[in-house]
Formats: structure tokens, sequence, C-alpha cells
């Protein structure tokens, strides 16, 4: 690979939209060439830059009550939203029920009426971030560290959000928030990259139907990674806490920030 | 651009999209504030990038990056309704903003180890004024790219193809290092 071929490269690699074989190559050329490396380096620096130091410019709240008031979105609190989507459902889990009853396939019918009820997590998790977003106070606490955050949920649950990562300079914290998951009430912990917020909810998970299939290995946890309309979500549970973390980050992004939860440094 | 009130039009389409579209308000609003270069027209662009969007939602194909998709229509609007009025041709293209820079390819290694430097010092404000400086069009590519978009949806944001992209970004990204570099000699 010569420097020429070389420099087209360098932003894709940043990115990882390089092949496998590529990369490599990529490496060993830069490994060798200090030319390259120096631009390599400066290319990244350059990133780093318009991320971290490009001043942000949210909408104003003013903007976001104007937007949201001329393209009306039902909203409504989670436990009036557990029984919209549980009358919505009852189509669904009467049938389940009657084949339960009467047709020997009780396994497989369970993982089908299991698979949905995990869907309606993700489809939660989902909405809850999108709250977040839309939200005018998303945040009842802002952050000074997770030392700040963490303590004010104190009284305001009935369980205590174990969240060891306090955000850091690729993840800044940003605050925190009571919300709702599903029937329940949760911890809402905002983090930010670049220009996205994550949001992570965190919530006790007894009784709450768990995904049965597409488990992966994350360190000391089982993650599940789930995919809806654009935005990605990766569930775990750690005891009797669930986690559910949502953003329209790029995935490994996100998988970067999971890590970092599961098994904080 | 004056700010109109606009009401709900988009039907069904339009409603199912609505939260997650509001969620993207403040990365349009990023956008738009470095497009128009102030926080008024920003607004308006924002606002009227919606109503666009409302009116338009039932071309919306599910599944697909619906921020891309907004962005799209936020570029066309900057673009028929702010660099059409600025009515200025020195205006609104990174090469005739920009002439004295180099193509990507002919400007390698031209800093070293003193640009290094000055890459890991720079401020806020040095980044914010070496962005404005440059064209619509390479402001936009790096906004787009910034924003995490894959070539292939600036490309569509943008109306050029995949490889106008990456040399558009190569050369944006040139110049941006220029003008930072050129900051750090003053």
């Amino acid at each position: 690979m010569q420097c020429e071929d070389v420099r087209p490269l360098l932003l894709d690699a940043q990115r990882g939209r390089l092949a496998p074989a590529a990369e490599a190559a990529l490496g060993t050329h830069l490994a060798g060439c200090p030319a390259c490396a120096t631009e390599d380096q400066a290319e990244r620096l350059l990133t780093e830059a318009l991320e971290h130091h490009l001043p942000q410019c949210p909408a104003p709240r003013a903007l976001k009550r104007r937007l949201a008031a001329a393209w009306p979105s039902p909203v409504t609190t989670g436990p009036a939203r557990w029984h919209d989507r549980l009358r919505s459902f009852a189509p669904v889990l009467a049938a389940a029920a009657l084949v339960l009853v009467t047709v020997p396939f009780l396994a497989s019918v369970a993982d089908v009426w299991r698979a949905r009820s995990a869907a309606v997590l993700v489809a939660e998790a989902v909405n809850d971030h999108v709250r977040v977003l839309v939200s005018q106070h998303p945040l009842e606490v802002t952050s000074g560290g997770m030392h700040q955050v963490r303590p004010w949920f104190e009284g305001r649950l009935d369980f205590a959000p174990v969240v060891a990562f306090g955000g850091d300079a690729d993840f800044p914290l940003q605050g925190g928030a009571v919300g709702w998951f599903v029937d329940r009430k949760a911890a809402t912990f905002v983090f930010r990259r670049r220009l996205h917020l994550i949001s992570l909810f965190v919530f006790a998970c007894d009784g709450l139907p768990w995904p049965v299939r597409g488990a992966e290995r994350m360190g000391s946890a089982e993650i599940y990674p789930r995919a809806l309309r654009g935005f990605t979500v990766l569930l775990w549970r750690v005891g009797d806490l669930g986690y559910a973390l949502v953003s329209d980050i790029d995935a490994a992004e996100l998988r970067s920030l999971a890590e970092r939860l599961i098994d904080p440094a | 651009m004056t700010r109109r009130p606009w009401v709900a039009s988009g039907g069904n389409a339009g409603v199912a999209l609505g939260r997650e579209a509001l969620a993207h308000a403040d990365a349009l609003h990023h956008l738009a504030r470095y497009l128009t270069r102030n926080t008024v027209d920003a607004e308006d662009l924002v606002q009227e990038t919606y109503a666009r969007a409302l009116r338009a939602a039932e071309q919306f194909t599910p599944g697909t990056n619906l921020k891309a998709w907004l962005c799209r229509i936020l570029q066309n609007t900057f673009v028929s309704a702010y660099r059409r009025r600025r009515n200025d041709p020195t205006v609104g293209g990174l090469d005739t903003v920009d002439p004295g820079v180099p193509d990507a390819a002919e400007e390698t290694w031209l800093f070293g180890d003193p640009e290094l430097d000055q890459l890991r010092k720079v401020v806020d404000e040095e980044i914010e004024r070496a962005l404005m400086s440059l064209g619509d069009d390479a402001r936009a590519v790096i906004l787009l790219d910034l924003e995490g978009l894959t070539e292939v949806e600036v490309a569509e944001v943008l109306g050029c193809a995949v490889g106008t992209v990456k040399s558009r970004l190569a050369r944006a990204r040139a110049a941006l290092r220029r003008r930072l570099s050129d900051y750090a000699r003053r």
C-alpha cells in the first residue's frame, strides 16, 4: 500500500468502514510510515476537536414547544400506556390462552408469546427515550457526576439503582430523572455522545417478560441487542434489576458505553 | 424568512412520525445554526423543515433513517430559501469561498507536528470560527458526517454522488485544518 492510497482511507478507518484486510494493511503502512502516521493523528485530532470543542446548539425550548404543538403526538404516562397496551394486546392474549388449552404445542406458543412481550419492552424503552428527547425538562437533576446523581434517587424509588459508571470524556453523564418503565418506576440516567443523548433506564425487572433468544455475552452480563425505528436498544439484567440502554448513535458506540456500565474500570 | 404558524396536516402518517421526528430537533437546530450562521434564521429553518416534513410524511419510508430524511428536507429548504436569498455569487460553495485551498490529495503532510500541537490546543471559539469560514457545502458535509450519517445518506441529503461526498469531505476537512493552522501562526 502506497502513501497516496492511504490518505483517502484514513477517515474511513476512523469511522470503522474498512474491511478487516484493508484495515490491517493500513495499520501495517502506518506503523512504518511516520508521515502517514502523523496525518492519521491529525485527522483524529480534528475529529476530536469537532466533537468536543464545537459549541453545541440544541433547539431552544420555545422552539420545541412550537414544534410539539404543531405536530400532535399523544403522550400519556406509564401506567396508562400499560393498560392501553394491554387492551390492544387482549385479542392476542386471548387467542394465545385458547391455544394453550387446546393445542399440545405449549412450549412453542409460549416462546411466541414471550417474544411478543419482550418486544413490548423494546418498544417501551424506545418510547421512553423519545420522551426524554422531546421533554422540555428531561432531567430533574443535572449532573455534577454520579456521586451527585445517584443519591438524588434516594427516597424517590423503592429500589437502589446500581450504576457504577459515572461518565467520562466519551460519554459524559448529563443527569437523571425518575420515570416510568412499563408499569413501574424507573431511574433514568442520561449520557451524551457528541450531539446525541443516550438514555439508561434502570428498573426492578421482576414479573417483566424478558427476551428468550439472541443473548450475547458482554463481560459479566448477557445483553439482548435489538433495533427499533432507527434506535438501538441493549437490554441486560443484574440480579433483580433490569437495564435498558437506548440511543440513535452507532450500535458499536452504544456497546462501548454498555461495556463501561456493565464492567466499569 | 418570517415565522409563520403551521398546522398539522400530515394525516395519520404525520402523527405516526410525531415524537420520533421531534426527537431530532436538537440535531436539526445544530445543523441549521451552522448553516444559516445565526440563531433566528436557524429557528425559522427548523420550523419550516418540520412543516414540510409533516406535509410530506406519507413519503417517508418506514425503517429508513428518519434523521437523514429530515436533514435532507432541511438542506433543501436551506438551499432554496436562504442561499438563493443571499444573491451573492461568492458565497455558496467550497471552491468559491476558499479558492486558496489545494486539493486534499496535494496537501499531503502539509503541517506535521506543529499542526498536531495546534489541534491538541484548539479551543471552542477557534473551531467554530474556522467552520463558519467555510462555504455552505463544506460546512454541511462536515456537520452531516459529524452527525453520524453514512456516506450514502449524506449523498442523499446533499443530492450528489457518494464519490462527491468523499472528495468534498476530504477537501472540507483539509480547509478546516488549514484555517486552524493559520490561527496558530498569528
